[in-house]
């Protein structure tokens, strides 16, 4: 007879189990445990600011994107610097005054030195606008109409002579960063000291990440925070989690949708200014005449079927304003021109007496040009197919290619979703960047998406070679208005700057060009 | 499975009696596997099912059109309005999005197995029926790609080529096909020992006919099932490649593109970030129930028609 099996023991089936359920349950008390807190929270006097786009250097003679003026002016300073009125406050230079319409007279400040004790002298600045002038594809050089030569006077004083006469050339000498001239090089610098209120202790390029440590021997007042870490979070979710959690103090440039999320969290503070950038869904000027959108009439006839004002209230959540002409309602100088208007029914009896049938356009632009980027981009194929042109989306990722897109030296495209700033302040300094291509420019690519237009060009011209304030006004709002005319976007906005910040951030004043002084920010204990 | 029903008969003929008592076979590992075989078979198929047929019959259900906009009726939560599973950013009906962005991840999941599969079918089957230099060949490459890191690499290839969906199904089903050749190989390199390969040799059948006529036959149904849950694999690796922003250009709505779309809206629209992630578990996890019921239970049928 055989043995019957023991029926109470313990299996090891149920050993197992009984094992099975104690690992489970320590291993949710420790994960539960892990999430209680936020972990790798920056310390006291640390300041951890997350950047939506990878800061490759703190140098700005190829880029020089919102979030990046912060970090860069924090290193590196120029003879004059845009000021919170945006107007340009002496920096480096405690004087800097026009003596006539071609010459500008400069001091430096006395005893002014770098990080590394080296003291600021007038041959860094004549070899940094050399440096500005010589580098490929220059992000400053477009916005100078001419770059002045130097004529020193004595160790601190010098002259900054032109042909043609600049006005405005203290606002853009706060685009030009000074490094010593032994360092300074025609590329963008990966290294180097400056004369700001920081110095960089390490960085990793490709990871975006950079340490900063306070600079003790800064000519102005002394930063409250000892140390400042920047960080590149791309996804703004994820950015958006942090700050939650308390792993990063800033984050900038967040969407209306991060803004509602974050609104009224406890120990999270949203700060808005208006801002100096301009959104445009804007044209291809590089096509054939043959081509449709070669022709003004289908150009306006095209921006009728966008449905502006619910992009405005709907898709970015009132944050924007739908833009009244070529520049921002807050440049100096900026002039309204007129409005997009919505009319699908115009757009498509415009577009069927101009004869434009079965047209499919391409919109192309790079994740993170503005926020809710794709939302609108997305929205826009549906206004369009309303007026029945076909749409076709190309999105690139940060990094990729699209600047040779843009150039045209890879694809063909139609509309272009991308964003321009007026680091100045001023509207003539968007205008120059933007409006006043020539056929020069074009050979080498560096016209803005192609776009030549000579009297536009000869009235933006007129405008930045005018003195006479009142006189410079009339001419901008004629170049304001002739550039309007050609329709050179579908549709424009013009977006608000939007930072959130941990509440123990103190002091900190966000500008209408979306920066702020890293020197001014304490730190509540 | 054989020992189990050899002793369920056993007390029935024998009237001696016995420890092995009914319960006792109840709780047997056979009895138990056969349980959970089963179970998973139905849990399987009617999660794959509850996936794929509203998938499938999308077109001919009354849904909204996936891409149209309505920007007064963004992100409504599940049960309003008439939309079952509310609306993403632009008013767009999830559900919709959902089934019809499934029909291009199905679809280029689809494709990439039913590709990575006749690739790693034939290869397999030459290396294991060939051996000698074909099979070194065909191993060295495919161990070469196995170790390199799969979504590194597809999102090398997307980047090269452009984000297009016969890229993308090339990619995966490249990607795909060294662990069907291996499986199929190894199924091959046993088959071809068997007496009746050596009989279709001895009556002069060419070995090209050997292995397509009589071999693969033998081995594919095997293969088969690998290449079944290699489609919840390739699902996924689409929806990675979309939420990584390297799936088919926008406005295509695809899964991977939903969940990244939605994750911006995570605290204020949890639906749309929830929704299309629940619907991507079901399938990949009613497919891999569903073939691992299909492998548990072909011996039992097997033993069942021997006996």
């Amino acid at each position: 007879m055989t043995a019957s099996f023991p029926g109470h023991d313990m299996s090891r089936r149920q050993l197992l189990r009984l094992a099975g359920a104690a690992g489970l349950f320590a291993g949710i008390g420790l994960s539960a445990s892990a999430c209680a807190g936020p972990t790798g929270l920056p310390g006291e006097d640390t300041l951890t600011l997350a950047l939506n786009r990878s800061l490759v250097s703190l140098d700005n003679k190829l880029n020089q994107f919102d979030a990046a003026v912060t970090v860069q002016r924090a290193v590196r300073e120029g003879l004059t610097a845009i000021g919170p009125e945006i107007t340009p406050i002496p920096m480096l230079a405690e004087s800097f005054v026009m003596l006539s319409p071609t010459r500008w007279k400069a001091t430096l400040r006395k005893g002014v030195t770098y990080s590394d004790g080296r003291p600021v002298e007038i041959k860094d600045v004549s070899t940094a606008l050399q440096m500005y002038r010589e580098v490929q594809g220059s992000f400053v050089a477009g916005f100078f109409p001419e770059f002045p030569r130097i004529t020193a006077l004595d160790e601190r004083s010098f002259y900054l002579d032109s042909k043609a006469p600049i006005p405005i050339l203290d606002a853009l000498m706060a685009l030009i960063l000074i490094t010593p001239a032994a360092d300074n090089k025609p590329e963008e610098l990966q290294t180097g000291v400056g004369t700001g209120p920081y110095t960089v202790e390490s960085f990793n390029r490709g990871a975006g990440t950079y340490q900063l440590l306070r600079n003790e021997t800064y000519w102005g007042t002394a930063p409250a925070v000892q140390r400042v870490n920047v960080r590149f979070l791309p996804e703004e979710s994820s950015r958006v989690i942090a700050l939650r959690s308390g792993e990063v103090d800033v984050i900038d440039s967040i969407s209306p949708n991060s803004m509602e999320q974050l609104s009224g969290l406890p120990g999270v503070t949203i700060e808005t200014a208006s801002s100096l950038r301009m959104n445009q869904i804007f044209y291809n000027f590089r096509k054939p005449s043959s081509h449709p959108l070669s022709d003004v009439r289908v150009r306006e006839a095209l921006s009728f079927a966008i449905d502006g004002q619910a992009l405005v209230h709907d898709v970015l959540i009132d944050s924007v304003e739908q833009a009244q002409g070529v520049t921002p309602a807050s440049l100096f100088g900026h002039a309204k021109t007129g409005d997009f208007v919505y009319d699908p029914a115009k757009a498509k009896s415009l577009l069927k007496d101009l004869g434009v049938s079965d047209l499919k356009l391409k919109i192309i632009w790079e994740t993170g040009e503005f926020p809710s980027d794709t939302a609108i981009m997305e929205a826009l194929v549906q206004m369009f197919w309303d007026i029945g042109v076909r749409t076709e989306l190309q999105q690139f990722e940060p990094g990729g290619n699209i600047l040779q897109w843009r150039q045209g030296k890879e694809g063909d495209w139609d509309l272009l979703g991308n964003g321009f700033s007026s680091p100045t302040g001023l509207a003539i300094t968007m205008l120059q960047g933007m409006y006043a291509g020539t056929p020069e420019k074009e050979k080498t690519r560096d016209t803005y998406q192609g776009y030549v237009n000579k009297a536009v060009a000869a009235k933006i011209g007129l405008a930045a070679a005018e003195v006479d304030e009142a006189k410079r006004e009339v001419y901008l709002k004629d170049a304001q208005q002739g550039a309007w005319d050609t329709w050179p976007c579908a549709w424009a906005f013009v977006p608000k700057s939007i930072l959130a910040r941990r509440n123990r951030v103190q002091t900190l004043s966000l500008s209408a060009a979306n920066s702020y002084p890293l020197s001014h920010i304490g730190l509540e204990a | 499975m054989s020992t189990a029903t050899h002793i369920t008969q056993a007390p029935a003929t024998s009237s001696a009696p016995s420890a092995v008592t009914a319960k006792a076979l109840k709780a047997s590992a056979s009895a138990r596997r056969a349980r959970s075989a089963k179970i998973k078979l139905w849990a399987g198929a009617i999660l794959t099912l509850l996936v794929f047929l509203p998938i499938v019959l999308a077109n001919f259900l009354p849904l909204a059109d996936p891409n149209a906009q309505n920007l007064g009726a963004r992100r409504l939560p599940p049960l309003s309005d008439g939309y079952l599973f509310g609306t993403d950013q632009l008013g767009r009906d999830l559900l919709s999005r959902i089934l019809f962005g499934g029909q291009t991840s199905l679809m280029i999941g689809v494709l990439a197995v039913v590709v990575s599969g006749a690739i790693g079918v034939i290869l397999g089957s030459i290396a294991g029926f060939y051996g000698r230099w074909a099979d070194v060949l065909i191993s060295r490459v495919l161990e070469a790609q196995m170790s390199l890191p799969l979504l590194m690499m597809l999102l090398l290839v997307v980047a090269l080529f452009g984000p297009s969906i016969p890229v993308i199904t090339g990619v995966i089903a490249i990607a795909q096909w060294p662990e069907v050749a291996r499986l199929t190989r190894s199924l091959v390199l046993v088959e071809r020992e068997k007496p009746y390969v050596d009989a279709a040799k001895t009556l002069g059948l060419h070995k090209i006919s050997i292995l397509i006529k009589h071999v693969i036959p033998n081995v594919f149904k095997q293969a088969s099932l690998v290449i079944l849950l290699l489609l919840a694999q390739a699902v996924l690796l689409e929806s990675a490649l979309s939420f990584l922003g390297a799936g088919p250009q926008r406005p295509f709505a695809t899964w991977g593109r939903l969940i990244s779309d939605g994750q911006d809206y995570i605290t204020t629209s949890w639906w749309m970030v929830t929704l299309p992630g629940l619907v991507i578990v079901a399938l990949v996890v009613g497919v891999n129930l569903l073939g691992d019921a299909l492998r548990d239970g072909r011996p039992r049928r097997k033993n069942r028609k021997e006996a």
